[in-house]
């Protein structure tokens, strides 16, 4: 018997005006599976898991049936879905109840009046599978994120439900934390054999793993299959989605292969050694010239120390970097390398005790700074939304409606002008937030991560909205943690490491050059091409090297 | 934290001694019972948190100083005057009043100090939480919140910062107050957007789908059953020379306070140094098991 049966699945919001959510949705998941679903934001993979669970299920107009064990799932009593039915969230935050790690655990079992002793002993036993003994006293605000949300996932196991959803649970988190969190949730399904189902942005770490693939666009399944041959019908279908698969499918598709593809980085360099056993006769492309330096530079970092107690650790250690007008200019590093205080110390918000930043020739000063010259987008669109619609967020910066209605064209918002912030999709929010903060009209953005959370496609449209910006003559500076997305558009990037900027060069010549710290497209053809840092190099490559052996 | 012994008790044991000592410390006045539970307190606290304790106390001494100062102003009752101050009578019995008074205040500083030291709030939500469940949750998600809300404060403020809008510098101040508000909204639509995954977190987890039961943190043990048995026996023995009238004192308009009861002072002072005979008992052990190495 199937674990869940959907069955012509149709559902509108109670407000979408008729627009279908999901339409005619049939999909089976057995026992013990592990399906990923992807799609981009607003292809109804929420809306479709939400339905997998009653208590959670949107209100609107629904047809169709759900199954779940053979029962109808409205049928199932809630205290029984509860149980059995696990569900983690996309914010760690919020989701999170009580103020203690032990509570949190406990806090599903004591819902369900599990006995205490048996509680003792669940709680125990999930505390330890999760290495959670270490932290079990502590507050939950003490924890980082990648914690809060393997607290999560651990006291939605305590309840041992029989299938565990999940809605992009790393969609918040940093790659680290991210592989961590999906290697448990993999665990979790080989180890105990929990059903899982789990929606993600971030397909690499997931794909090679999974049972089954499934895509989503505009509310239906366009692809079902396993992720070894998804890749070949979304690219015979010409789908969007082609973009969000990992690095070795791209490339193995896109350079016009057949068959199972390979999905992990050693799948793929096999596959390229058996491409060219003689090694690669054009090994390179062409390198992109680093952009010229400007005088006056847009950013000069001079020695720059900071610290954020007198008797802290140096946070910043003798920062020093130039930053020519007009570029995109990427900065990645590690964990709390310090990557945010650097933005801080560019901003003015985190005064240096040593050392000079100029902007444009200039030191940086008092709050005139902010008004023309700097501004920074936060990690959390959020953060910056104070009004009722999209239009009042625009008002708020200045009453100018051409240049509302500019910054709304150029941000691709138009749309969405009369909605409310939250109502937005998570890459629609953060365009909303930008075109505010382009209304200060800076001459040098700041950008704090800013993919996080957001699909492939947004990804581009973000990177579309940038490269326009630098070609007004407007510098982009940003930090990341995705090496994908500044291998792509960035102009140059800089590693941060121990408080400095280790090194600084051309993106091509910056992942080229390293072997860890770079792309799975790079990762996976190094030994056979250099310095092909995106899957559209590799493939370029793939396909003058086949050229030039049969030419 | 420093280890105690008395705070690894059970919190129904650690509770109803503060409950019982902060009680008795407000109806006592008699002096020798004030400064008797001044001592004894003031050794817990000392115990407890140090010197980091002890540099809250300078803080609260100025005041303390005013409340005995200050009470001949405002009660003027007394006898012996002492000198006369914007034609108010200053006299000797209402200065010692005023004394007395100011020792029951410090005694409840010292009191509330211990209190937050050894009941965290972990304690005191899973001691209610058998018995008042709704409002141990309530309280426990209330203490989540704050700090939740805190730093979303703090990232509002962070990224309005950087496009213009502070609250702080040198702009207009009826700009900084309007930033102000919007910020304030800003962080209740936040919180309230955070609110309902909440609730569906809460709802999913099977919230009122059956009678709660709670996560037991703490066992009772016969050690606390023995802890709470001398608690309630001394306590009841300082009760007793109360209602005999061991306590009674009177400072204006003439002094008279009862003579000093043995019986009552030993009760009470025994029953205060409770936590404190737990610690150095506990200290004295282990001095013995290291020097028996």
């Amino acid at each position: 018997m199937a674990h869940f049966e959907i069955r012509d699945l149709s559902f509108s919001h109670a407000t979408a005006r008729g627009k279908a959510c999901l339409s005619h949705v049939d999909l089976t998941v057995e026992k013990g599976e592990y399906i990923v679903l992807c799609g981009r934001s607003g292809s109804g993979k929420t809306t479709l898991l939400r339905h997998l669970k009653s208590v959670l299920a949107p209100g609107g107009k629904k047809s169709g049936t759900v199954l779940f064990n053979g029962m109808p799932l409205e049928e199932v009593p809630p205290f029984e879905q509860a149980a059995k039915i696990g569900f983690v969230m996309q914010n760690p935050d919020d989701q999170i109840v009580t103020d203690k790690v032990w509570h949190e655990l406990a806090f599903g079992l004591e819902s369900l009046g599990v006995a205490p002793n048996a509680m003792r002993a669940r709680v125990a036993e999930m505390a330890c599978y999760f290495g959670i003994q270490d932290w079990f006293h502590r507050d939950v605000e003490t924890l980082s994120g990648g914690q809060k949300q393997l607290l999560n996932l651990a006291s939605i196991m305590a309840m041992q439900p029989e299938v565990l959803i999940l809605d992009e649970p790393t969609s918040q988190l940093d790659p680290i934390a991210a592989s961590d969190f999906l290697n448990t949730v993999r665990k979790i399904n080989i180890e105990l054999g929990t059903t899982v189902i789990l929606s993600e942005h971030r397909l690499e770490d997931i794909f090679p793993y999974a049972d089954r693939a499934i895509v989503m666009e505009q509310g239906r399944i366009i692809a079902d299959d396993t992720p070894g041959n998804i890749g070949a019908k979304l690219w015979a279908q010409k789908s969007d989605m082609f973009a969000a698969m990992p690095a070795p499918v791209r490339v193995f598709y896109g350079a016009h292969c057949e068959g199972t593809s390979p999905l992990t980085v050693r799948d793929g360099r096999t596959w390229l050694s058996r491409s060219f056993p003689q090694g690669a006769s054009i090994p390179s492309l062409p390198d992109t010239p680093a952009p010229a330096a400007s005088e006056p530079p847009a950013l000069s970092l001079r020695e720059v120390w900071f610290r954020y107690e007198k008797d802290s650790a140096d946070i910043l250690r003798g920062v020093h970097a130039e930053i020519p007008t007009g570029c995109i200019y990427a900065i990645v590093g590690g964990n709390g390398a310090g990557k945010s205080t650097l933005l801080k110390a560019i901003a003015g918000i985190a005064k240096p005790y040593r050392g000079k930043v100029s902007l444009f020739g200039k030191p940086n000063k008092g709050a005139k700074l902010f008004k023309g010259t700097l501004a920074m987008l936060p990690q959390d669109p959020k953060s910056l939304f104070a009004a009722k619609t999209v239009r009042e967020e625009l008002l708020e910066m200045c009453t100018d409606e051409e240049k509302i209605a500019a910054a709304a064209q150029s941000c691709d918002i138009l749309s969405v002008m009369d909605s409310h912030p939250y109502d937005l999709s998570g890459g629609e929010q953060q365009r909303a937030a930008l075109a505010k903060v382009l209304l200060t009209e800076p001459k040098l953005l700041l950008l704090d991560e800013p993919t996080k959370g957001i699909d492939g496609f947004f990804k581009e449209k973000l990177a579309e909205t940038l490269k326009k910006l630098t070609a007004e003559g407007i510098t982009v500076i940003m930090v990341s943690h995705d090496v994908e997305f500044c291998a792509k558009y960035a102009d140059l990037v800089s590693m941060f490491f121990d408080g400095q900027i280790m090194t600084t060069d051309t993106p091509r010549r910056f992942f080229g050059g390293n072997s860890f710290y770079t792309t799975a497209a790079n990762r996976m053809s190094r030994h056979v091409f250099s310095m092909a840092v995106t899957a559209e190099d590799v493939v370029a490559l793939y396909q003058r090297n086949t050229a030039s052996q049969e030419g | 934290m420093k280890q105690d012994a008395f705070s690894r008790c059970h919190p129904a044991v650690s509770f109803l001694f503060f409950i019982l000592v902060m009680l008795l410390g407000v109806l006592i006045q008699h002096p020798a019972f004030v400064a008797a539970g001044v001592c004894a307190a003031l050794a817990y606290y000392l115990l407890l948190t140090g010197t980091k304790g002890l540099k809250l106390l300078l803080f609260s001494l100025p005041l303390l100083i005013a409340v005995a100062v200050l009470n001949p102003l405002m009660n003027r009752t007394g006898r012996t005057v002492l000198f006369t101050v914007f034609s108010i009578p200053y006299t000797l019995e209402s200065l010692i009043y005023g004394t007395v008074l100011s020792g029951i205040f410090l005694l409840m500083i010292l009191w509330c100090g211990c209190y937050g030291a050894v009941m965290t709030s972990d304690k005191f939500t899973s001691l209610f939480a058998n018995l008042i469940p709704a409002l141990s949750l309530l309280l426990v998600m209330v203490l989540r919140m704050i700090p939740n809300f805190m730093r979303k404060g703090r990232q509002i403020t962070g990224a309005r910062m950087a496009i213009g809008k502070s609250v702080a510098g040198d702009a207009k101040y009826t700009e900084k107050a309007k930033n102000g508000m919007l910020l304030l909204g800003s962080l209740t639509d936040w919180a309230l957007e955070g609110s309902i995954v909440t609730a569906d977190s809460m709802r999913s987890r099977g919230y009122g789908t059956k009678k709660r039961t709670s996560f037991l943190q703490y066992r009772f043990t016969l050690r606390d059953g023995i802890l709470m048995f001398m608690t309630l026996f001394l306590g009841a023995g300082v009760v007793f020379s109360m209602l005999r009238g061991d306590t009674a004192a009177a400072f204006t308009p003439l002094w008279d306070v009862a003579p000093l009861s043995p019986f009552g002072l030993g009760c009470y002072l025994l029953l205060l140094l409770l936590p404190t005979f737990l610690h150095l008992k506990e200290a004295l052990t282990w001095h013995i098991l290291r020097s028996g190495i």
